[in-house]
């Protein structure tokens, strides 16, 4: 059966998609349910959901204040994967990808997330603090078996050796991170961020998702023809928080354009 | 040198990629000094006259004679400049991150002497500094927030979560993953990701081999029993590490049992069915939920109120190398008042609880045994909390007449 992850990126035929960064019971179930359909109307095919956890590590204050939130209005892993598989049922168009830290899997027993995962009709997990050469990081082939395509992250730092080690066990995305000096509203994409994307492109034949600092349409613009994805977290639930759903659709729309 | 990455199933390095440079460039240069005869000068020269090592073992004779039991010998480490057992990890690192030409440090800090250690060191080297601390520990450790801005430190209150020493370390994890290229993380424990479990036990065992060079040149003999608080671990793997080999030593760790057994009431992390879990970048056991969630802890003492415990201490209490105890609030506090009474030593609130601890093991062993018991830090930085607790109508009446006196 075809992962509908990679029907979404093979229907893209070249354009650059965006993969939104949602937190799963934030600000509730309901509105993120709302949150969720706006951006598939404004033609969002990818969306990653957070499964709460109390210490995001990779996380920026805003998500990370979102991440407490939903925990403080008392969702679970279960309740959050159970949102995850409402959301894949209710947008057939969209893939839904899941985010956590290694501890909520880990609690939960591997195999068991991996199943639960792929029970809800979820494309793909991303695990950022799971690196491969730990004991619990060979997950991939686990992943694959239940149909599931294990995300890897990197960053432009990540060694030759490392990459060699990280690629044969991606598969469907692989997702970077871009250095871009500082972030902000205001800030460009370095050249060499983009540089870099184009390197690696020549290293892999997965997608590639590029994300961190991502505020401007025209951050997506200057990704497009480097990156397959771009990746918008922090900025669309800055947007949510202070100008509701509407501000995220206008932000969407225009990166859309 | 190789350097151990896992203690049996614990340590490791769960981090994102984006880390795993920084790891391998810290590994690299404490694998490169720890040969290099002229970084060992160099540390042994500013242990000695600058830190104050070696720091006196002293033999508690009013202490020994009040227990009843065997021969208890304190470990000072509050006489090391700073107050506490930290400066010497700090001082290590700080060495360690002029190698690799970083000019600025940061430092994530509970009860204080972390970062007050760190800020100690970044002034003596010249480099610029940043101490990451929860709300919650800024607000009832004044005095070392205080000396560390006077110290030229940047002190940024975290208010993030239980805005204690856990967020404190996510704070300062997320400034490191976003200035890997100036500066160096000097983690203050005996935890987080590798190699940091064994840099910081490595650096802190010369609490051990001084406590085994004194105790013989004192006593002839070697310590039966070593005693010493763990909240994540530096001091009691720097008094534990030179012994672990010699089954004849035995090896007791006191854990924070705060108010009582009630989740979120303390930080007793191996009482009970321990819980291993994978957090902020470590393997061991954390204090958590059936989720993963990681919970909230308390104890009187900020510096020992930590969900997770070292990595290497993890697999010590997995092969019964060390027995813990938790040691309620009360209790401790009952020790610091004894120990300042008979003694005339004012222990920190975490060494309080190795006090403690001693007092209940002392009296059952026969006088011949040689019981250390590690005083890791002072107890004047949590005057705030003592005073208050033990003296409250004199302490508020003070603080009344203190805001008074300049309106």
């Amino acid at each position: 059966m075809t992962n509908k992850l990679d029907a979404v990126l093979a229907a893209a035929h070249g354009h650059i998609q965006l993969m939104t960064h949602v937190v799963a019971g934030y600000p509730d179930l309901d509105t993120g349910l709302r949150l969720v359909r706006a951006m598939a109307a404004c033609g969002v095919r990818i969306i990653e959901i957070q499964i709460p956890f109390t210490d995001p590590l990779a996380d920026g204050p805003t998500i990370m204040a979102a991440n407490q939130a939903a925990l403080d209005a008392g969702m679970t892993p279960e309740d959050a994967l159970a949102w995850a598989g409402a959301v894949a049922a209710a947008l057939p168009e969209v893939a839904v990808l899941v985010m956590t830290y290694a501890n909520v899997p880990y609690a939960m027993g591997m195999e068991e997330f991996l199943r639960r995962c792929a029970a809800r009709n979820i494309q793909g997990v991303i695990i950022p603090d799971l690196p491969v050469d730990e004991p619990e990081g060979d997950y991939a082939a686990m992943a694959r078996r239940l149909g599931l395509h294990p995300v890897m992250v990197i960053s432009p730092d990540t060694p030759e050796k490392r990459l060699e080690l990280l690629l044969p066990q991606a598969s469907g995305l692989l997702y970077t991170t871009l250095k871009v000096g500082i972030t902000g509203a205001s800030s460009d994409l370095c050249p060499e961020a983009l540089a870099y994307l184009q390197s690696l492109g020549r290293r892999t034949h997965l997608p590639i998702a590029a994300g961190f600092g991502i505020s401007q349409p025209r951050h997506v613009a200057a990704l497009a023809g480097r990156a397959q994805v771009a990746v918008v977290g922090s900025h669309v639930l800055s947007l949510l928080n202070h100008g509701g759903i509407p501000a995220v659709e206008a932000f969407l729309r225009a990166c859309m354009a | 040198m190789i350097l151990p990455r896992h203690f049996g199933p614990f340590g490791g390095r769960y981090v994102p990629e984006m880390l795993i440079p920084a790891l391998d460039q810290l590994e690299a240069a404490f694998v490169q000094a720890h040969s290099d005869p002229a970084f060992h000068a160099e540390f042994q020269r500013l242990l000695t006259c600058y830190c104050g090592r070696p720091t006196p073992l002293y033999p508690a004779e009013n202490l020994t004679r009040h227990l009843g039991g065997c021969q208890v010998f304190l470990k000072l480490e509050s006489l090391n400049h700073t107050g506490a057992h930290k400066i010497t990890n700090a001082l290590g690192q700080a060495l360690l991150a002029r190698r690799m030409g970083k000019t600025r440090l940061i430092a994530e800090t509970g009860a204080g002497q972390h970062g007050l250690a760190t800020a100690t060191v970044a002034a003596r080297c010249g480099m610029q500094c940043t101490v990451f601390m929860g709300e919650v520990d800024v607000a009832r450790q004044y005095p070392n927030v205080f000396a560390m801005r006077l110290l030229g430190a940047d002190v940024v209150p975290v208010a993030d979560g239980t805005r204690t020493l856990k967020d404190a370390v996510n704070a300062a994890l997320k400034d490191w993953i976003q200035h890997l290229d100036s500066t160096h993380y000097v983690l203050g424990s005996a935890l987080g990701p590798h190699p940091y479990p064994t840099v910081v036990r490595e650096f802190q065992s010369v609490i051990g081999r001084e406590v085994a060079a004194q105790l013989e040149t004192q006593t002839g003999r070697r310590p039966g029993h070593l005693v010493a608080c763990v909240g994540g671990g530096s001091n009691s793997m720097g008094l534990f590490a030179p012994f672990l080999g010699d089954p004849s030593v035995r090896l007791y760790g006191a854990e924070a049992g705060g108010r009582g057994p009630n989740p979120g009431d303390h930080a007793a992390r191996l009482q009970g069915q321990p819980k291993a879990g994978i957090v902020q970048g470590y393997k061991s056991y954390f204090l958590q939920d059936d989720h993963g969630q990681v919970q909230g802890t308390h104890s009187i003492s900020a510096g020992l109120d930590y969900a997770g415990i070292g990595p290497e201490l993890a697999w010590l209490f997995d092969q019964g190398r060390v027995a813990f105890t938790p040691i309620p609030d009360a209790e401790a506090l009952a020790a610091y008042q004894l120990l300042a009474r008979l003694e005339g030593i004012i222990p920190a609130l975490e060494s309080s609880h190795a006090v403690a601890l001693a007092m209940r093991l002392a009296p059952s062993l026969p006088p011949e045994d040689i019981m250390v018991v590690n005083i890791s830090g002072r107890g004047d930085k949590d005057l705030f909390i003592t005073a208050r607790a033990l003296d409250a109508e004199r302490w508020i009446s003070f603080l009344q007449s203190e805001v008074e006196r300049d309106q």
